[in-house]
Protein backbone atom coordinates (compact mmCIF):
# COMPACT_ATOMS: atom_id res chain seq x y z
CA UNK A 1 0.00 0.00 0.00
CA UNK A 2 2.97 2.44 0.66
CA UNK A 3 4.28 2.33 -2.80
CA UNK A 4 0.91 2.73 -4.25
CA UNK A 5 0.35 5.54 -1.83
CA UNK A 6 3.64 7.20 -2.97
CA UNK A 7 3.31 6.87 -6.77
CA UNK A 8 0.57 9.36 -7.31
CA UNK A 9 2.68 12.29 -6.27
CA UNK A 10 5.84 11.87 -8.93
CA UNK A 11 3.40 10.99 -11.81
CA UNK A 12 0.91 14.79 -10.50
CA UNK A 13 3.89 16.34 -10.86
CA UNK A 14 5.10 14.74 -14.16
CA UNK A 15 1.54 15.20 -15.42
CA UNK A 16 1.83 19.11 -14.31
CA UNK A 17 4.88 19.19 -16.46
CA UNK A 18 3.17 18.11 -19.70
CA UNK A 19 0.47 19.81 -19.61
CA UNK A 20 1.47 23.21 -20.19
CA UNK A 21 3.68 21.85 -23.42
CA UNK A 22 1.18 19.41 -25.35
CA UNK A 23 -1.76 17.49 -25.27
CA UNK A 24 -1.80 14.24 -23.75
CA UNK A 25 -1.39 11.10 -25.54
CA UNK A 26 -4.05 8.50 -25.30
CA UNK A 27 -2.78 6.69 -22.57
CA UNK A 28 -2.47 8.12 -19.71
CA UNK A 29 -0.20 8.54 -16.67
CA UNK A 30 -1.36 7.30 -13.68
CA UNK A 31 -2.21 10.20 -10.94
CA UNK A 32 -2.32 12.92 -14.27
CA UNK A 33 -5.44 15.11 -11.61
CA UNK A 34 -7.23 15.78 -14.84
CA UNK A 35 -7.33 11.96 -16.05
CA UNK A 36 -8.36 11.35 -12.23
CA UNK A 37 -11.25 13.89 -12.39
CA UNK A 38 -12.52 12.50 -16.13
CA UNK A 39 -12.59 9.07 -14.46
CA UNK A 40 -14.22 10.45 -11.76
CA UNK A 41 -16.90 11.73 -14.13
CA UNK A 42 -18.19 8.08 -14.23
CA UNK A 43 -18.48 7.82 -10.35
CA UNK A 44 -20.47 11.48 -9.77
CA UNK A 45 -23.57 9.87 -11.83
CA UNK A 46 -24.52 8.51 -8.51
CA UNK A 47 -21.98 9.18 -6.03
CA UNK A 48 -22.93 13.15 -5.39
CA UNK A 49 -19.16 15.29 -5.71
CA UNK A 50 -20.37 17.05 -2.69
CA UNK A 51 -20.09 14.33 -0.77
CA UNK A 52 -24.09 14.30 0.39
CA UNK A 53 -25.37 11.11 1.46
CA UNK A 54 -28.79 10.65 0.06
CA UNK A 55 -28.90 6.53 -0.54
CA UNK A 56 -24.87 6.16 -2.21
CA UNK A 57 -22.20 6.21 0.08
CA UNK A 58 -19.97 9.26 -0.13
CA UNK A 59 -16.52 8.71 -1.11
CA UNK A 60 -15.17 11.93 -0.95
CA UNK A 61 -12.06 13.22 0.87
CA UNK A 62 -11.28 9.28 1.45
CA UNK A 63 -7.81 8.52 2.20
CA UNK A 64 -6.19 7.23 -1.03
CA UNK A 65 -5.32 3.60 0.34
CA UNK A 66 -8.51 2.98 1.54
CA UNK A 67 -10.06 4.18 -1.12
CA UNK A 68 -7.71 1.71 -3.82
CA UNK A 69 -8.18 -0.62 -1.06
CA UNK A 70 -11.71 -1.18 -1.81
CA UNK A 71 -12.17 -0.29 -5.33
CA UNK A 72 -10.05 -3.51 -5.70
CA UNK A 73 -12.24 -5.61 -3.27
CA UNK A 74 -15.06 -5.23 -5.60
CA UNK A 75 -12.79 -5.89 -8.39
CA UNK A 76 -11.79 -8.77 -6.75
CA UNK A 77 -15.55 -9.47 -6.25
CA UNK A 78 -14.91 -9.88 -2.73
CA UNK A 79 -17.43 -7.03 -2.05
CA UNK A 80 -20.55 -7.69 -3.62
CA UNK A 81 -22.36 -5.14 -5.27
CA UNK A 82 -22.82 -5.65 -8.97
CA UNK A 83 -22.59 -2.24 -10.52
CA UNK A 84 -19.55 -1.71 -8.55
CA UNK A 85 -17.80 -4.80 -9.80
CA UNK A 86 -18.56 -3.49 -13.09
CA UNK A 87 -17.06 -0.69 -12.87
CA UNK A 88 -13.94 -1.86 -11.39
CA UNK A 89 -13.89 -4.82 -13.23
CA UNK A 90 -11.81 -2.09 -16.34
CA UNK A 91 -9.65 -0.34 -13.84
CA UNK A 92 -6.60 -0.76 -13.80
CA UNK A 93 -3.84 -0.25 -10.86
CA UNK A 94 -3.19 3.19 -12.40
CA UNK A 95 -6.85 3.97 -12.78
CA UNK A 96 -7.33 3.52 -9.15
CA UNK A 97 -4.64 5.47 -8.53
CA UNK A 98 -5.49 8.63 -10.06
CA UNK A 99 -9.04 8.64 -8.96
CA UNK A 100 -7.52 7.94 -5.19
CA UNK A 101 -5.47 10.77 -5.73
CA UNK A 102 -8.22 13.18 -6.82
CA UNK A 103 -11.32 11.95 -4.51
CA UNK A 104 -8.05 12.31 -1.72
CA UNK A 105 -8.23 15.87 -2.65
CA UNK A 106 -11.73 16.48 -2.18
CA UNK A 107 -13.53 18.01 0.83
CA UNK A 108 -17.14 17.59 1.31
CA UNK A 109 -19.30 20.69 1.45
CA UNK A 110 -19.74 21.95 4.62
CA UNK B 1 -22.14 38.72 -32.52
CA UNK B 2 -24.75 39.39 -34.62
CA UNK B 3 -26.84 42.52 -33.56
CA UNK B 4 -30.19 40.40 -32.47
CA UNK B 5 -27.52 38.50 -30.04
CA UNK B 6 -26.78 41.22 -27.98
CA UNK B 7 -30.10 41.56 -26.30
CA UNK B 8 -30.71 37.67 -25.98
CA UNK B 9 -27.16 36.71 -24.59
CA UNK B 10 -27.81 38.76 -21.42
CA UNK B 11 -25.90 36.38 -19.07
CA UNK B 12 -22.98 36.00 -21.59
CA UNK B 13 -19.92 36.79 -20.58
CA UNK B 14 -18.64 40.25 -22.06
CA UNK B 15 -16.96 39.60 -25.20
CA UNK B 16 -15.13 42.14 -27.98
CA UNK B 17 -18.96 42.20 -29.59
CA UNK B 18 -17.82 40.13 -32.60
CA UNK B 19 -17.95 36.22 -32.91
CA UNK B 20 -15.59 34.48 -35.93
CA UNK B 21 -17.90 32.09 -37.58
CA UNK B 22 -16.36 29.15 -37.76
CA UNK B 23 -12.81 28.68 -37.03
CA UNK B 24 -11.72 28.13 -33.39
CA UNK B 25 -11.03 31.60 -31.90
CA UNK B 26 -7.27 32.44 -31.91
CA UNK B 27 -5.81 34.73 -29.42
CA UNK B 28 -7.14 37.96 -28.68
CA UNK B 29 -10.40 37.37 -30.50
CA UNK B 30 -13.58 35.82 -29.29
CA UNK B 31 -13.58 32.65 -26.99
CA UNK B 32 -14.69 29.60 -29.10
CA UNK B 33 -18.30 28.89 -28.62
CA UNK B 34 -20.04 26.13 -27.92
CA UNK B 35 -23.99 25.71 -28.67
CA UNK B 36 -26.19 22.80 -27.20
CA UNK B 37 -29.50 22.26 -28.02
CA UNK B 38 -31.45 20.31 -25.48
CA UNK B 39 -31.65 20.33 -21.67
CA UNK B 40 -32.48 16.53 -20.60
CA UNK B 41 -29.44 14.18 -19.51
CA UNK B 42 -27.22 14.95 -22.46
CA UNK B 43 -27.52 18.39 -23.19
CA UNK B 44 -27.19 19.95 -19.62
CA UNK B 45 -24.49 17.56 -18.51
CA UNK B 46 -22.33 18.48 -21.54
CA UNK B 47 -22.87 22.56 -21.21
CA UNK B 48 -22.24 21.87 -17.65
CA UNK B 49 -19.20 20.07 -17.86
CA UNK B 50 -17.83 22.06 -20.52
CA UNK B 51 -19.07 25.62 -19.32
CA UNK B 52 -17.14 24.66 -15.83
CA UNK B 53 -14.15 22.60 -17.14
CA UNK B 54 -12.76 25.19 -19.72
CA UNK B 55 -13.20 27.50 -16.76
CA UNK B 56 -14.51 30.89 -18.84
CA UNK B 57 -11.95 29.55 -22.26
CA UNK B 58 -15.22 28.69 -23.80
CA UNK B 59 -18.95 30.51 -24.73
CA UNK B 60 -21.47 28.05 -23.77
CA UNK B 61 -25.10 28.02 -24.68
CA UNK B 62 -27.97 25.75 -23.62
CA UNK B 63 -31.33 26.03 -26.12
CA UNK B 64 -33.96 24.18 -23.91
CA UNK B 65 -37.57 25.80 -24.21
CA UNK B 66 -38.61 24.68 -20.94
CA UNK B 67 -37.91 26.51 -17.99
CA UNK B 68 -38.33 23.49 -16.04
CA UNK B 69 -37.25 20.07 -16.27
CA UNK B 70 -39.03 17.01 -15.54
CA UNK B 71 -37.70 13.93 -15.22
CA UNK B 72 -38.83 10.78 -17.18
CA UNK B 73 -36.39 9.02 -15.61
CA UNK B 74 -38.43 7.93 -12.18
CA UNK B 75 -41.83 9.25 -13.99
CA UNK B 76 -42.59 5.83 -13.60
CA UNK B 77 -41.78 6.27 -9.77
CA UNK B 78 -44.40 9.39 -9.63
CA UNK B 79 -47.09 6.72 -11.60
CA UNK B 80 -46.70 4.71 -8.72
CA UNK B 81 -46.91 6.83 -5.82
CA UNK B 82 -43.19 6.19 -4.53
CA UNK B 83 -42.73 10.36 -5.65
CA UNK B 84 -44.46 13.90 -5.94
CA UNK B 85 -44.74 15.09 -9.27
CA UNK B 86 -42.54 18.17 -7.27
CA UNK B 87 -39.65 15.59 -7.05
CA UNK B 88 -38.90 14.91 -10.29
CA UNK B 89 -39.39 18.28 -11.58
CA UNK B 90 -35.92 20.20 -11.53
CA UNK B 91 -34.99 24.21 -12.74
CA UNK B 92 -31.39 24.99 -14.16
CA UNK B 93 -30.66 27.82 -11.90
CA UNK B 94 -27.21 26.38 -10.72
CA UNK B 95 -26.18 26.37 -14.61
CA UNK B 96 -25.72 29.98 -15.28
CA UNK B 97 -23.18 29.88 -11.87
CA UNK B 98 -20.77 27.09 -14.02
CA UNK B 99 -20.50 29.76 -16.96
CA UNK B 100 -23.35 28.38 -19.14
CA UNK B 101 -25.71 30.90 -20.79
CA UNK B 102 -29.17 29.96 -20.84
CA UNK B 103 -31.73 30.36 -24.04
CA UNK B 104 -35.05 29.13 -23.15
CA UNK B 105 -36.22 28.95 -26.76
CA UNK B 106 -36.61 26.06 -29.12
CA UNK B 107 -34.18 25.07 -31.69
CA UNK B 108 -35.93 25.60 -35.13
CA UNK B 109 -32.63 24.57 -37.31
CA UNK B 110 -29.31 23.82 -37.79
CA UNK B 111 -27.34 24.95 -41.00
CA UNK B 112 -24.14 23.27 -40.98
CA UNK B 113 -22.97 25.03 -43.71
CA UNK B 114 -22.61 28.41 -42.22
CA UNK B 115 -22.09 26.58 -38.43
CA UNK B 116 -25.15 28.51 -37.05
CA UNK B 117 -28.35 27.18 -35.02
CA UNK B 118 -31.62 29.50 -35.84
CA UNK B 119 -33.97 29.71 -32.72
CA UNK B 120 -37.89 29.97 -32.97
CA UNK B 121 -37.91 33.55 -32.26
CA UNK B 122 -35.56 34.25 -35.09
CA UNK B 123 -32.26 34.67 -32.89
CA UNK B 124 -29.24 33.14 -34.80
CA UNK B 125 -26.66 31.54 -32.65
CA UNK B 126 -22.93 30.59 -34.24
CA UNK B 127 -21.21 27.76 -33.01
CA UNK B 128 -17.76 26.40 -33.14
CA UNK B 129 -18.96 22.71 -31.85
CA UNK B 130 -22.84 21.75 -31.50
CA UNK B 131 -23.88 19.62 -29.19
CA UNK B 132 -27.33 17.95 -30.41
CA UNK B 133 -29.17 16.46 -27.36
CA UNK B 134 -33.02 16.35 -28.74
CA UNK B 135 -34.00 13.35 -26.79
CA UNK B 136 -37.11 11.13 -29.75
CA UNK B 137 -39.91 12.32 -31.36
CA UNK B 138 -42.75 9.88 -31.19
CA UNK B 139 -44.06 8.12 -34.64
CA UNK B 140 -47.78 8.84 -34.33
CA UNK B 141 -48.29 6.82 -37.53
CA UNK B 142 -46.73 3.74 -35.84
CA UNK B 143 -50.08 2.46 -34.38
CA UNK B 144 -52.87 2.53 -36.64
CA UNK B 145 -56.30 3.95 -35.39
CA UNK B 146 -54.31 6.42 -33.03
CA UNK B 147 -52.32 9.99 -33.60
CA UNK B 148 -51.29 12.63 -31.73
CA UNK B 149 -55.23 13.88 -31.35
CA UNK B 150 -55.73 10.85 -29.08
CA UNK B 151 -52.93 11.36 -26.67
CA UNK B 152 -55.13 12.83 -24.58
CA UNK B 153 -57.42 9.52 -24.42
CA UNK B 154 -54.70 7.18 -24.86
CA UNK B 155 -52.10 8.30 -23.35
CA UNK B 156 -48.21 7.77 -24.23
CA UNK B 157 -46.60 9.31 -21.15
CA UNK B 158 -43.30 8.96 -23.04
CA UNK B 159 -42.21 12.51 -22.70
CA UNK B 160 -42.62 13.47 -19.57
CA UNK B 161 -45.12 16.69 -18.04
CA UNK B 162 -48.68 17.12 -19.06
CA UNK B 163 -48.82 13.69 -20.17
CA UNK B 164 -47.03 11.59 -17.11
CA UNK B 165 -49.78 13.10 -14.57
CA UNK B 166 -52.67 11.86 -17.26
CA UNK B 167 -51.45 8.65 -17.40
CA UNK B 168 -51.53 8.82 -13.41
CA UNK B 169 -55.01 10.37 -13.21
CA UNK B 170 -56.25 7.77 -15.47
CA UNK B 171 -54.55 4.55 -13.94
CA UNK B 172 -55.80 6.24 -10.11
CA UNK B 173 -59.54 6.17 -12.06
CA UNK B 174 -59.17 2.59 -13.49
CA UNK B 175 -61.85 0.68 -11.24
CA UNK B 176 -61.41 -3.11 -9.97
CA UNK B 177 -62.38 -5.11 -12.38
CA UNK B 178 -61.52 -2.91 -15.48
CA UNK B 179 -58.87 -3.74 -17.81
CA UNK B 180 -55.75 -1.63 -18.82
CA UNK B 181 -53.68 -2.44 -22.05
CA UNK B 182 -50.40 -1.19 -22.99
CA UNK B 183 -49.03 -1.40 -26.47
CA UNK B 184 -45.16 -1.52 -25.93
CA UNK B 185 -42.56 -0.43 -28.30
CA UNK B 186 -40.92 -2.38 -30.64
CA UNK B 187 -36.98 -1.47 -30.77
CA UNK B 188 -34.84 0.62 -30.54
CA UNK B 189 -37.05 3.04 -28.21
CA UNK B 190 -35.97 5.25 -25.15
CA UNK B 191 -35.73 3.52 -21.84
CA UNK B 192 -35.92 -0.46 -22.54
CA UNK B 193 -37.11 -1.34 -19.10
CA UNK B 194 -39.41 1.14 -18.81
CA UNK B 195 -42.85 0.09 -20.19
CA UNK B 196 -42.40 -2.93 -18.02
CA UNK B 197 -41.25 -1.12 -14.58
CA UNK B 198 -44.26 1.03 -16.11
CA UNK B 199 -46.83 -2.21 -15.39
CA UNK B 200 -45.30 -2.85 -12.03
CA UNK B 201 -46.23 0.59 -10.99
CA UNK B 202 -49.57 0.18 -12.40
CA UNK B 203 -49.99 -2.66 -10.51
CA UNK B 204 -48.73 -1.54 -7.74
CA UNK B 205 -51.09 1.33 -7.65
CA UNK B 206 -54.14 -0.97 -8.70
CA UNK B 207 -53.09 -3.60 -5.83
CA UNK B 208 -52.72 -0.89 -3.01
CA UNK B 209 -55.73 0.26 -4.17
CA UNK B 210 -57.62 -3.26 -3.57
CA UNK B 211 -58.43 -3.24 -7.16
CA UNK B 212 -57.12 -6.79 -7.23
CA UNK B 213 -59.45 -7.76 -9.84
CA UNK B 214 -58.23 -5.25 -12.79
CA UNK B 215 -55.60 -6.59 -15.34
CA UNK B 216 -53.02 -5.35 -17.48
CA UNK B 217 -52.24 -6.34 -20.81
CA UNK B 218 -49.07 -5.78 -22.76
CA UNK B 219 -49.17 -6.26 -26.33
CA UNK B 220 -45.75 -6.26 -27.49
CA UNK B 221 -43.97 -6.68 -30.50
CA UNK B 222 -41.00 -8.13 -29.23
CA UNK B 223 -40.20 -11.63 -28.50
CA UNK B 224 -38.25 -10.32 -25.31
CA UNK B 225 -37.57 -8.02 -23.03
CA UNK B 226 -35.13 -5.98 -20.69
CA UNK B 227 -34.85 -7.67 -17.63
CA UNK B 228 -37.83 -9.73 -18.65
CA UNK B 229 -37.21 -12.64 -16.41
CA UNK B 230 -37.46 -10.87 -13.09
CA UNK B 231 -39.56 -8.69 -14.13
CA UNK B 232 -42.32 -12.13 -14.78
CA UNK B 233 -40.95 -13.01 -11.40
CA UNK B 234 -41.99 -10.21 -9.41
CA UNK B 235 -45.62 -9.82 -11.36
CA UNK B 236 -46.04 -13.50 -10.19
CA UNK B 237 -44.91 -12.87 -6.95
CA UNK B 238 -46.64 -9.73 -5.97
CA UNK B 239 -49.22 -9.37 -8.68
CA UNK B 240 -50.84 -12.94 -9.31
CA UNK B 241 -53.26 -12.73 -12.23
CA UNK B 242 -53.07 -9.40 -12.65
CA UNK B 243 -50.18 -8.58 -15.29
CA UNK B 244 -50.29 -10.56 -18.73
CA UNK B 245 -47.75 -10.24 -20.70
CA UNK B 246 -48.30 -11.13 -24.90
CA UNK B 247 -45.25 -11.88 -27.42
CA UNK B 248 -46.24 -11.50 -30.98
CA UNK B 249 -46.42 -14.66 -31.41
CA UNK B 250 -49.05 -14.93 -29.28
CA UNK B 251 -51.19 -12.03 -29.95
CA UNK B 252 -50.76 -12.31 -33.87
CA UNK B 253 -49.90 -8.28 -34.29
CA UNK B 254 -51.83 -5.68 -33.08
CA UNK B 255 -54.83 -4.94 -36.05
CA UNK B 256 -55.01 -1.26 -34.45
CA UNK B 257 -57.20 0.87 -31.76
CA UNK B 258 -60.08 2.75 -31.25
CA UNK B 259 -60.24 5.75 -29.22
CA UNK B 260 -63.50 6.54 -29.47
CA UNK B 261 -64.13 2.95 -27.98
CA UNK B 262 -61.31 2.35 -26.02
CA UNK B 263 -60.72 -0.58 -28.32
CA UNK B 264 -57.34 -2.57 -28.92
CA UNK B 265 -57.53 -5.32 -31.85
CA UNK B 266 -54.99 -7.90 -31.77
CA UNK B 267 -55.11 -11.04 -34.29
CA UNK B 268 -55.82 -12.60 -31.07
CA UNK B 269 -57.85 -11.15 -29.25
CA UNK B 270 -60.27 -7.70 -29.10
CA UNK B 271 -60.32 -5.55 -25.85
CA UNK B 272 -63.46 -3.90 -25.84
CA UNK B 273 -64.16 -1.04 -23.42
CA UNK B 274 -60.54 -0.69 -21.67
CA UNK B 275 -60.05 1.59 -18.90
CA UNK B 276 -56.92 2.56 -19.71
CA UNK B 277 -54.84 2.29 -22.84
CA UNK B 278 -51.39 3.28 -23.03
CA UNK B 279 -49.90 3.39 -26.36
CA UNK B 280 -46.11 3.82 -26.70
CA UNK B 281 -45.25 4.25 -30.29
CA UNK B 282 -42.28 3.86 -32.56
CA UNK B 283 -39.49 6.52 -31.75
CA UNK B 284 -37.15 8.82 -33.59
CA UNK B 285 -34.33 11.07 -32.92
CA UNK B 286 -35.80 14.29 -31.87
CA UNK B 287 -36.99 16.26 -35.23
CA UNK B 288 -34.52 18.88 -35.33
CA UNK B 289 -31.73 16.05 -35.62
CA UNK B 290 -33.60 14.50 -38.18
CA UNK B 291 -33.88 18.22 -40.13
CA UNK B 292 -30.35 18.53 -39.93
CA UNK B 293 -29.46 15.23 -41.66
CA UNK B 294 -27.93 14.19 -38.80
CA UNK B 295 -30.26 10.50 -38.88
CA UNK B 296 -29.56 7.58 -40.89
CA UNK B 297 -32.34 5.37 -42.89
CA UNK B 298 -32.88 4.38 -38.98
CA UNK B 299 -34.56 7.35 -37.79
CA UNK B 300 -31.39 7.81 -35.50
CA UNK B 301 -28.36 9.33 -35.45
CA UNK B 302 -24.52 7.22 -36.43
CA UNK B 303 -22.09 8.60 -34.06
CA UNK B 304 -18.13 8.09 -33.55
CA UNK B 305 -17.38 5.73 -31.16
CA UNK B 306 -13.92 7.26 -30.28
CA UNK B 307 -15.71 10.72 -29.70
CA UNK B 308 -19.88 11.06 -29.67
CA UNK B 309 -18.90 13.10 -32.93
CA UNK B 310 -21.83 12.77 -35.75
CA UNK B 311 -20.92 10.45 -37.96
CA UNK B 312 -21.96 12.86 -40.49
CA UNK B 313 -20.23 15.86 -39.65
CA UNK B 314 -17.14 16.49 -37.18
CA UNK B 315 -18.35 20.13 -35.90
CA UNK B 316 -21.67 18.31 -34.23
CA UNK B 317 -22.11 16.00 -31.52
CA UNK B 318 -24.77 14.29 -30.42
CA UNK B 319 -25.84 12.31 -27.44
CA UNK B 320 -27.98 10.48 -25.92
CA UNK B 321 -31.57 8.66 -26.61
CA UNK B 322 -31.19 10.38 -30.59
CA UNK B 323 -28.17 8.31 -31.68
CA UNK B 324 -27.15 5.08 -32.40
CA UNK B 325 -25.10 4.08 -29.35
CA UNK B 326 -24.11 0.39 -30.39
CA UNK B 327 -24.41 -1.77 -27.34
CA UNK B 328 -25.69 1.39 -24.90
CA UNK B 329 -29.50 1.36 -24.15
CA UNK B 330 -31.54 4.62 -24.69
CA UNK B 331 -31.50 5.71 -20.69
CA UNK B 332 -30.66 8.85 -19.05
CA UNK B 333 -28.09 7.13 -17.49
CA UNK B 334 -26.72 6.68 -21.00
CA UNK B 335 -26.89 10.28 -22.36
CA UNK B 336 -25.29 11.73 -19.15
CA UNK B 337 -21.99 9.27 -19.60
CA UNK B 338 -21.82 10.06 -23.50
CA UNK B 339 -22.00 13.89 -22.43
CA UNK B 340 -19.07 13.70 -20.41
CA UNK B 341 -16.97 12.08 -23.45
CA UNK B 342 -17.91 14.67 -25.31
CA UNK B 343 -17.27 17.22 -23.11
CA UNK B 344 -13.99 16.08 -22.95
CA UNK B 345 -13.49 16.61 -26.92
CA UNK B 346 -15.06 19.45 -27.08
CA UNK B 347 -12.92 21.31 -24.81
CA UNK B 348 -9.35 18.84 -25.89
CA UNK B 349 -10.67 20.55 -29.56
CA UNK B 350 -11.15 23.99 -28.73
CA UNK B 351 -8.65 24.99 -25.59
CA UNK B 352 -6.39 22.02 -26.30
CA UNK B 353 -7.10 20.82 -22.90
CA UNK B 354 -6.02 17.06 -22.77
CA UNK B 355 -8.61 13.71 -23.74
CA UNK B 356 -8.32 10.31 -22.86
CA UNK B 357 -10.08 7.48 -24.06
CA UNK B 358 -13.27 7.50 -23.86
CA UNK B 359 -15.28 4.79 -21.49
CA UNK B 360 -18.91 4.82 -20.97
CA UNK B 361 -21.37 3.46 -18.23
CA UNK B 362 -24.94 2.47 -17.33
CA UNK B 363 -27.40 0.95 -14.90
CA UNK B 364 -31.48 0.78 -15.18
CA UNK B 365 -32.94 0.07 -11.70
CA UNK B 366 -36.31 -1.04 -12.15
CA UNK B 367 -38.91 -0.70 -8.95
CA UNK B 368 -41.37 -3.13 -9.28
CA UNK B 369 -43.47 -2.88 -5.67
CA UNK B 370 -42.01 -1.35 -2.39
CA UNK B 371 -38.53 -2.65 -1.70
CA UNK B 372 -38.18 -4.57 -4.68
CA UNK B 373 -35.69 -3.49 -7.32
CA UNK B 374 -34.02 -4.55 -10.08
CA UNK B 375 -31.25 -3.01 -11.81
CA UNK B 376 -28.74 -3.64 -15.11
CA UNK B 377 -25.72 -2.28 -16.33
CA UNK B 378 -22.68 -1.96 -18.00
CA UNK B 379 -19.34 -0.43 -18.88
CA UNK B 380 -18.54 0.10 -22.35
CA UNK B 381 -15.82 1.43 -24.66
CA UNK B 382 -15.24 2.22 -28.38
CA UNK B 383 -14.29 -0.98 -29.98
CA UNK B 384 -15.19 -2.43 -33.31
CA UNK B 385 -16.35 0.42 -34.82
CA UNK B 386 -19.32 1.27 -32.52
CA UNK B 387 -19.84 1.49 -28.86
CA UNK B 388 -19.29 -1.93 -27.17
CA UNK B 389 -20.12 -3.53 -23.64
CA UNK B 390 -16.89 -5.00 -21.96
CA UNK B 391 -19.15 -6.16 -19.10
CA UNK B 392 -22.93 -5.91 -18.57
CA UNK B 393 -25.09 -7.79 -15.21
CA UNK B 394 -28.56 -8.01 -14.67
CA UNK B 395 -30.30 -8.80 -11.81
CA UNK B 396 -31.01 -12.57 -11.02
CA UNK B 397 -34.32 -14.87 -10.36
CA UNK B 398 -34.39 -15.54 -6.56
CA UNK B 399 -32.45 -12.49 -4.99
CA UNK B 400 -32.82 -12.02 -1.50
CA UNK B 401 -35.31 -9.13 0.09
CA UNK B 402 -32.29 -7.87 1.71
CA UNK B 403 -30.69 -7.42 -1.86
CA UNK B 404 -33.91 -5.92 -3.51
CA UNK B 405 -34.73 -3.47 -0.88
CA UNK B 406 -30.69 -2.31 -1.31
CA UNK B 407 -30.95 -2.02 -4.90
CA UNK B 408 -34.12 0.54 -4.05
CA UNK B 409 -31.88 2.38 -1.88
CA UNK B 410 -29.29 2.30 -4.47
CA UNK B 411 -32.06 3.69 -7.18
CA UNK B 412 -32.79 6.46 -4.85
CA UNK B 413 -29.36 7.84 -4.31
CA UNK B 414 -29.07 7.14 -8.32
CA UNK B 415 -31.62 9.79 -8.93
CA UNK B 416 -30.46 12.19 -6.40
CA UNK B 417 -26.53 11.98 -7.94
CA UNK B 418 -27.28 12.04 -11.76
CA UNK B 419 -29.59 14.97 -11.42
CA UNK B 420 -26.89 16.56 -9.03
CA UNK B 421 -24.60 15.82 -11.95
CA UNK B 422 -26.42 17.30 -14.46
CA UNK B 423 -28.11 20.24 -12.71
CA UNK B 424 -26.96 20.79 -9.11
Amino acid sequence: MSERGARPKTLVALGLGLAGLILFPAEASAADPAYGEYLSSECVSCHRRDGQDKGIPPIVGWPPEQFIAVLQSYKTKDRKNEVMQTITGRLSDDDMAALAAFYGSLKPAP
Amino acid sequence: MKADRRTFLKGAAATTGVFALGAPAVLGQAKPKVVVIGGGPGGATAAKYIARDAKGALEVVLVEPLKEFVTCFHSNLYLGGFKTFEEITHTYDKLPGYGVTLAHQMASAIDRDKKQVRLADGVTLSYDRLVVSPGIDLKYDSVPGWGKEHEETMPHAWKPGAQTKLLKAKLDAVPDGGVIVMIAPDNPYRCPPGPYERVSMMAHVLKTAGKTKAKIVIIDPKKTFSKQGVFQEGWEKHFPGMVEWLAPDIHSGLKGVDPKTNTVETGFETYKNCALVNVIPKQTAGKIALDAGLANESGFCPIKPETMQSAKDDNIYVLGDATIAGDMPKSAFSANSQAKVAALMVRGELTKSPTFPARYANTCWSLITTDDTIKVGGSYAAKDGKISAIDTFVSKAGESAALRKENQVENMGWYSGITNDMLG
